[in-house]
């Protein structure tokens, strides 16, 4: 090989490499380093959705959420609990339904497998384009309940001991907004979310 | 004619009766609809009012404002050690670092912003519930504060009154027995009359695993606190806290408000004042008024009102007319009124001995002076002395009188006493199981029955005794608290076991 | 060849090392056998719960082993961690992010350190903070009894402790050991446990057994089984009026790990 064709291959290796390190820092979140501090996004938890897909949760950056937790076996809080963020979401004008999303975490992974969270998303009409319904581990979820300020005891009869709160999450995975009251739409709550989700 | 004269009139009446209706309604109709809750009086007006707290026994200036305003309310959860009896402590947990916490004084209507602050040295966490509160738990539930945080909520005080607030966190009784609680005053938006003195005294039971007077540092004894048997029963959380040097104070003629609040946690209160009349009441510190009232019942985590007008000089007594409690547990106040006499109303002698006991002296210094040596391990004979001293008086000198000398044919003398020079640790033995049948002192003989001391302790024993040793012509030397209490535990061995 | 080789004798020497160094920051944990256990989050006519053999921490986590981590751990100290993980009170009471200072004792439990702050020394050991079973389980023990609840004297010990003052900066760890062989339990610190947001109390702690059903699904809140049980109350008070990243002078943690069971 000539050294002219050696520099140019050495140039194209070159160029295709930068090529390839931008879309790499392009396609990549952002380092956590830019995170602001408060951010749950901080929060080092790999979950599964009712679709069966792995995700980490620091990949929901950049859309607004409600997060909320829950169990599928509970008869009367959860329930209650998606019905009023659904309506919660619906209070956005039709424009902006698409800026923001609803995240429902399990607490009890053994029994909400991923056919299970699916059987809850069908059962109360819940649109995957929306809405996430996810397991995680038991420490996760407990790392998760800690810093949302959701409380939850299992019982030896395999039913919850829990409150219930709403957290609104702006773009960076801070906490915007949370109410405890459920069965009717909270009203600043909602002021909230339409700041966020213009 | 007069049937027209009589559809006029008629027709005049329903037109005025419409007119009225109308206004009427027009009127209800203009009214916000804020003010149709009582005590309501809008939203607060100017600027926010930082509150003045004040510490027991005094309280807050009146208020003379005449709008609903902001008031920013700041209190600090301590708990601390501080004495309950002389040589006697206690670990109290406060609202502003006393016991009863301070006072709080508001006027109806006005928006309050309470801060509770929990001192990070502390170690339980702590919120309030105040009476005065129309709202879940009365604050309670919005104001959970661990040791180095600071919780806030917001209520408006609808309702005038006088109003007890306590911590309710659990358990709620150990918090409440500790000291946690305290008044809150919402005056009338008028205001409340004038008067030359208003003072601060609340009740509070206390519970300790030791006696009455046990010194040193005492627990809290659950136990007691379950079965509702206090060791102590107090006005402003110690013996003491307002005798002596520390008595409330008035002059003759003035004008005195007591706000009495009653923190419990078990105990009701029979409020009496020895020697006053008082002339109105607001009983259970609501609206009514009761007058000419000698004893007035507060309810545990309740409060009253009394106002009276001292006319002659002299010690007033403040006790709980559960009359045990005032001379065996502590429950005894004073107020110290100057002026001159006035024969025309009350000629008696000055408050005897036998009501005060040890409190006619100025205070129990010596008591807690002997109690801190002895702690240390140098108490001196004079300092037994001058404790012994302070507690004869109304306890042996109810019969032996105050200087020995005993009541001929009844009560035999300690001064000079042959029968006590003769064998003076028998006197010791005599404190501890009493004495009854025939004795002769100093040639006469007396033939009484001398109940057992036994709510004395060890070491007030050896002070007493050793006080009566060395006064009056006795032959002198002292007692010691470990004499004491060796005689004390062969005493308590079953008839028949060997003695030594 | 006469001597050993350099390299030979570095090796030796940096084997030596380590066997000096990994005893002296290995922990002492005792093994805790299992058993079955009727804590006060037992309901009245639940069974009482199983708790599996595992081991504990003898004495809580001190200053020192404390800030031997964040010596290792950058992350973890103070001005380093985020927020979200640890508030404005984390170790206050040490002088600097790598330094006690003279207000702080070494072998005094650590305080100040927030939930999350603990799970980390914990992982960062290959543990993690006991459940709240597990730590009332080893806490009913005595110094001869592993369940002296019902003796009054116990629980009249450790109310007195919560009559003191708090003085947690300067005691040192290392009193009596109890039937478990652990020690401290009582009488020091309060301790974080993995699970301190399931205790669930009603912030006004007199609404037992109301109906608030929206607010604490699954039949209230705390139903103390024993309401003589104000020692075990008011550390179930205290863990719940805390959240994750707060921390608190009177607070500190043991760490525990799982064992597989014995065979039978």
């Amino acid at each position: 090989m000539t050294l002219c064709r050696l520099e140019t291959v050495i140039r194209r290796w070159f160029a295709v490499t930068l090529m390839l390190l931008a879309a790499c820092a392009a396609a990549a979140p952002p380092p956590s380093a830019e995170l602001p501090p408060d951010s749950i996004y901080q929060l080092d938890i790999a979950l599964q959705d009712q679709e069966g897909r792995s995700f980490h949760l620091a990949e929901l950056r950049g859309t607004v959420y409600v997060v909320s937790m829950f169990y599928s076996s509970c008869q009367y809080a959860c329930p209650t609990t998606i019905e009023t963020v659904k309506h919660t979401l619906a209070q956005l004008p039709e424009s902006r339904r698409g800026h923001a999303r609803a995240l429902m975490v399990s607490f009890d992974p053994k029994r909400d497998t991923v056919p299970v969270l699916e059987r809850v998303a069908q059962e109360h009409g819940l649109d995957p384009q929306t809405w996430t319904l996810a397991r995680t581990d038991e420490a996760s979820a407990r790392k998760l309940a800690a810093v949302l300020g959701v409380q939850y005891r299992a019982l030896p009869d395999g039913d919850f001991n829990h409150n219930t709160r709403l957290l609104l999450i702006d773009r960076d995975g801070r906490i915007a907004g949370q109410t405890e009251r459920i069965g009717k739409v909270e009203p600043t709550f909602v002021d909230r979310l339409r700041e966020l989700a213009p | 004619m007069k049937r027209i004269e009589t559809i006029r009139s008629a027709l005049a009446l329903a037109g005025l009766a419409g007119l009225l209706t109308i206004f009427g309604g027009a009127v209800r109709a203009e009214e916000p609809a804020s003010s149709r809750i009582a005590g309501d009086f809008g939203p607060p007006q100017g600027e926010a009012i930082h509150a003045v707290l004040a510490s027991p026994p005094n309280v807050p200036p009146p208020i003379h404002r005449s709008y609903p305003a902001k008031i920013i309310v700041e209190l600090e959860v301590l708990e601390k050690e501080m004495p309950i009896s002389e040589g006697v402590t206690y670990t109290f947990w406060t609202f502003g670092g006393t016991v009863p916490g301070s006072f709080i004084r508001v006027r109806q209507g006005d928006t309050v912003e309470f801060h509770l602050k929990n001192n990070p040295a502390n170690k339980m966490p702590h919120n309030i519930d105040l009476h005065g509160v129309s709202g879940p738990g009365g604050g309670a539930a919005s104001s959970f504060t661990a040791p180095g945080h600071e919780s806030r909520f917001t209520f408006k005080a609808l309702n005038e009154g006088v109003y007890v607030y306590h911590c309710a966190t659990a358990p709620v009784g150990m918090h409440v027995a500790n000291g946690m609680y305290g008044l809150l005053l919402v005056e009338p938006p008028q205001g409340l009359p004038a008067v030359d003195h208003e003072y601060y005294v609340m009740q509070g039971d206390f519970y300790t695993t030791g006696k009455y007077r046990e010194k040193g540092l005492q627990p809290f004894d659950m136990a007691r606190a379950i079965e509702e048997r206090p060791t102590y029963v107090l006005f402003n959380g110690a013996e003491g806290a307002l005798t002596g040097d520390r008595a409330l104070v008035a002059k003759t003629n003035e004008s005195v408000r007591i706000y009495v609040g009653n923190g419990g946690p078990n105990l009701v209160s029979s409020f009496h004042i020895i020697g006053a009349i008082f002339d109105r009441v607001r009983f259970e510190g609501g609206s009514n008024v009761q007058e000419n009232v000698q004893t007035t019942l507060i309810p545990a985590g309740g409060a009253a009102v009394v106002e009276f007008r001292p006319r002659v000089p002299g010690s007033y007594v403040l006790v709980d007319h559960s009359i045990f409690r005032a001379f065996n547990k502590g429950a005894l106040a004073i107020l110290k009124v100057d002026g001159p006499e006035n024969k025309s109303i009350y000629s008696g002698k000055e408050l005897d001995a036998v009501y005060l006991g040890d409190r006619s002296q100025p205070n129990l210094s010596a008591v807690s002076a002997a109690a801190h040596a002895a702690s240390g391990g140098v108490l001196t004979v004079k300092e037994q002395i001058e404790a012994g001293k302070a507690l004869f008086q109304g306890t042996c000198s109810v019969c032996h009188q105050p200087d020995g000398a005993g009541m001929e044919g009844v009560f035999p003398p300690l001064a000079g006493s042959d029968f006590l020079a003769a064998n003076p640790r028998q006197a010791i033995q005599i404190l501890l199981q009493g004495r009854k049948g025939k004795i002769t002192v100093n040639g006469k003989t007396y033939d009484s029955v001398m109940p057992p001391m036994s709510q004395l302790n060890d070491d007030e024993i050896a002070n007493i005794l050793t006080y009566v040793l060395n006064s009056w012509g006795n032959p002198g030397g002292h007692i010691d608290m470990d004499e004491v209490r060796k005689m004390r535990a062969a005493l308590a061995k079953p008839a028949g076991s060997a003695s030594e | 060849m006469a001597l050993p080789s350099r390299r030979a004798l570095a090796a030796a020497c940096g084997l030596a090392a380590l066997c000096v160094c990994v005893p002296l920051y290995a922990a002492p944990y005792t093994t805790v056998p299992g058993g079955l256990f009727r804590g006060v989050l037992t309901g009245n006519e639940d069974p009482p719960s199983p708790v599996a053999r595992f081991s504990m921490r003898v004495t809580p986590v001190t200053n020192a082993e404390y800030l031997a981590f964040v010596q290792r751990v950058p992350r973890w100290r103070r001005g380093a961690v985020p927020i979200l993980f640890a508030d404005s009170d984390y170790l206050r009471a040490c002088a600097g992010p790598t330094e006690l200072g003279d207000a702080v004792s070494p072998e005094a439990p650590v305080t100040g350190v927030s939930w999350f702050a603990a799970r980390a020394f914990c992982e960062d050991e290959g543990a993690r903070l006991p459940t709240w079973l597990e730590w009332e389980y080893v806490a009913a023990a005595d110094a001869t009894r592993t369940d002296a609840r019902s003796d009054p004297a116990w629980r009249a010990r450790i109310l007195a402790w919560y009559a003191s003052s708090a003085e947690a900066n300067k005691q040192r760890v290392g009193g009596e050991p109890n039937a478990y062989g652990v020690k401290d339990m009582h009488g020091l610190i309060w301790e974080w446990v993995e699970d301190f947001n399931a205790l669930l109390v009603d912030a006004d702690s007199r609404v037992q057994g109301d109906a608030e059903k929206l607010r604490f699904c699954g039949a209230g809140a705390i139903t103390m089984k024993d309401r003589e049980s104000y020692a075990i109350l008011m550390r179930i008070a205290l863990l719940s009026s805390m959240n994750a990243a707060g921390s608190t002078t009177t607070l500190g943690f043991r760490c525990a790990r799982p064992l597989p069971e014995t065979a039978p």
